[in-house]
């Protein structure tokens, strides 16, 4: 049963991954973009990682996607508006994206799926398990990750006021 | 683990003084916390070893590292104070976000684990988007920051995958158990290949090596020339050194499959960057490229690895950072007179001053590599330890390369020197004097006596 979930997920992902880089309007590529997300959240709670699919829902569709709604829709974006891409940049993209691609797939090939051993715990992504890990192994990056939040606010604050006298 | 401490309370400090109208003790009280942090580097930690193992370690590495960072970022406040005070009236935000990304800077040199490296990286990198970004008037600017910032989040995101790779192979994010699990000889998953592939990608980007090099003149150019200088220097530092723990520790088991990758971008890097400073019209530019070519010779350090390399690679940092320092700030004080950023802006500056002149050339000589300056001794050294280790194509690429450099370094003595003289006299302050006989001296004394810092780096702090 999970693993025809696996696929119908994977394949929505990926079909809804692709579609967000080939539609012609900005508001199509970003409602792909949250179909997508959703999907991920879909693998998550696979793994047992519920409190992961609900944050992930919560800041990425929600928070994260509107605020790119709202600069799409204030930015007024669309296909005039984009600057032309030189045919030459185009393909550099595509050959070097193309390579990446092989490389990943060409490590992926070999790689026996029975070989691992998947560790099947209910209990492994709740709130209360992660809250564990997070205040004891993980305490350190856990309040480091505060000078990354200060020092963001700090940029946040100083590149938005108004210079008057510089 | 004190330094992080002490850095951050004293970046707190530097934002609340801004508040409050006592803004003259803004300087002094980052000298004083940068000195007890350099302090607090030997001191015994103030957290109990035990709550930070897995994650951090203050070792015989991180030691001379982090204090060669803070006393860098002494120095670059030293110069920042008048830099400032001429261009800007709000100084706190940049001082404070210099700070924090210091603190980013001193994490990757201590980690043990993949989760704080990748924490430490991001501290520096998103301090570096602002800091770029923090001449608002200047559309260079601008356009540093977010193209900085575009590419950069870009090479996180590879990065990351690296990361999660590496985890899905070995179970780990710790350096050490990563280390022994590869050079027990188990056979891993194929896909730990594509792990180690993808986070080479995303440090090699950070340190501005080739082929991830397309946004390091662009950003050099455009940030303020003092944040340049501090990414030259402390930044570049964080990143090979963050490189150098991550191989060392982890990725030893696996060395047949990235040091040719490595030994072959090392090459490029080295052509690449001294090929591409030739063509240069604008110093800071130029510059920027002979950064990159640097960050070869350090490559080629990494690539001969050894149980040496790590003094080797101290020293070459040395005689770099205070030789970029030594070039950045004569930059800076000729920038103040003249507007333009050409070569032109050097003509006649032995007429114009001699002692800075004097001081640049020794720095660019220095940077070239003669003797007898530390710049020297520090590629000699690197450069017999690429032929010990079998790589003596490489050490041959690293010498033609360092051949091409000598062309766009003179270029400007020679400006200097043999080119009529502007009106335009340039008068020092007190400070400048002094800190530009401070990088004569040091230039000069560590390429006589290297002892003096290969020693140090070995007494088993």
């Amino acid at each position: 049963m999970d693993i025809y979930i696996f696929y119908g997920l994977s394949i929505l992902m990926i079909f809804s991954s692709i579609m967000v880089l080939v539609s012609k309007k900005g508001i199509h590529s970003l409602l792909y973009l949250i179909f997508s997300f959703f999907t991920l959240a879909g693998h998550y709670v696979l793994l047992n990682a519920q409190f992961l699919a609900v944050v992930h829902i919560i800041v990425y569709a929600g928070a994260i996607m509107v605020l790119f709604l709202f600069s799409v829709m204030l930015l007024n974006l669309n296909v005039e508006s984009e600057v032309p891409k030189s045919l030459y940049a185009r393909l550099a993209a595509v050959v070097a994206s193309g390579l990446l691609l092989v490389t990943l797939i060409s490590a992926l090939k070999g790689f026996d799926i029975s070989s691992t051993k998947p560790i099947h715990l209910s209990q492994i992504g709740t709130v209360e398990n992660l809250g564990k890990i997070l205040y004891s192994d993980y305490l350190l990056p856990f309040e480091i990750a505060s000078v990354l939040f200060i020092s963001a606010m700090v940029g946040a604050v100083m590149l938005g006021r108004k210079e008057l006298n510089f | 683990m004190n330094t992080i401490i002490i850095l951050t309370i004293l970046a707190i400090v530097v934002l609340l003084l801004g508040i409050s109208s006592k803004k003259q003790w803004l300087v002094p009280a980052i000298f004083i916390g940068l000195l007890l942090a350099l302090v607090g580097n030997f001191l015994p930690q103030l957290l109990p070893a035990s709550k930070t193992v897995h994650m951090l370690s203050v070792d015989s590495i991180s030691k001379p590292f982090t204090s060669l960072m803070l006393v860098l970022t002494f120095l670059i406040f030293l110069i920042a104070d008048h830099y400032f005070v001429v261009k800007k009236k709000t100084v706190e935000d940049v001082y404070a976000i210099i700070l924090f990304s210091l603190i980013g800077a001193v994490i990757l040199t201590m980690f043990t684990n993949m989760v704080m490296f990748f924490i430490g990286l991001e501290i520096m990198s998103v301090s570096l988007y602002i800091l770029a970004g923090s001449k608002k008037t200047s559309s260079r600017s601008n356009e540093a920051a977010m193209k900085y910032f575009l590419m950069g989040t870009f090479s996180t995101g590879v990065l990351l995958l690296g990361i999660t790779l590496i985890y899905g192979a070995t179970g780990s994010f710790d350096l050490a158990q990563i280390g022994t699990l590869i050079s027990s000889g188990n056979v891993m998953p194929s896909y730990l290949k594509a792990g180690i592939l993808l986070l080479t990608i995303g440090v090699l980007f950070k340190i501005g090596a080739v082929p991830f090099h397309f946004w390091v003149p662009d950003v050099y150019h455009g940030a303020p020339t003092l944040i340049t200088t501090y990414m030259a220097t402390v930044v570049k530092i964080a990143g090979v050194v963050a490189f150098y723990r991550l191989y060392s520790q982890s990725f030893m088991g696996a060395k047949d499959m990235w040091t040719t990758l490595m030994a072959v971008m090392a090459v490029a890097t080295i052509f690449v960057g001294n090929l591409s400073a030739l063509h240069q019209d604008r110093v800071k530019r130029m510059l920027a490229y002979s950064s990159i070519a640097h960050t070869g010779y350090l490559m080629l350090a990494l690539v001969a690895f050894d149980h040496k390399s790590v003094s080797y690679l101290f020293y070459y940092m040395v005689a770099y950072s205070v030789a970029t320092i030594g070039v950045f700030s004569t930059l800076m004080l000729v920038r103040e007179n003249i507007k333009e950023g050409t070569y032109s802006m050097f003509e006649g500056l032995a007429k114009r001053n001699s002692f800075l002149s004097f001081g640049m050339a020794v720095s660019l000589i220095s940077l070239t590599g003669l003797p007898p300056l530390a710049g020297f001794m520090a590629k000699y050294l690197v450069f017999v330890q690429a032929i010990n280790e079998g790589y003596l194509w490489l050490t041959i690429a690293a010498i033609i390369g360092t051949a091409i450099s000598v062309v766009y370094y003179f270029r400007i003595i020679v400006a200097m020197y043999m080119k009529t003289p502007s009106d335009v006299k340039i008068t020092l302050t007190t400070r400048s004097r002094v800190l530009l006989s401070l990088f004569i001296l040091l230039t000069i004394a560590l390429g006589v006596y290297p002892d003096m810092i290969l020693n140090l780096c070995w007494c088993g702090m």
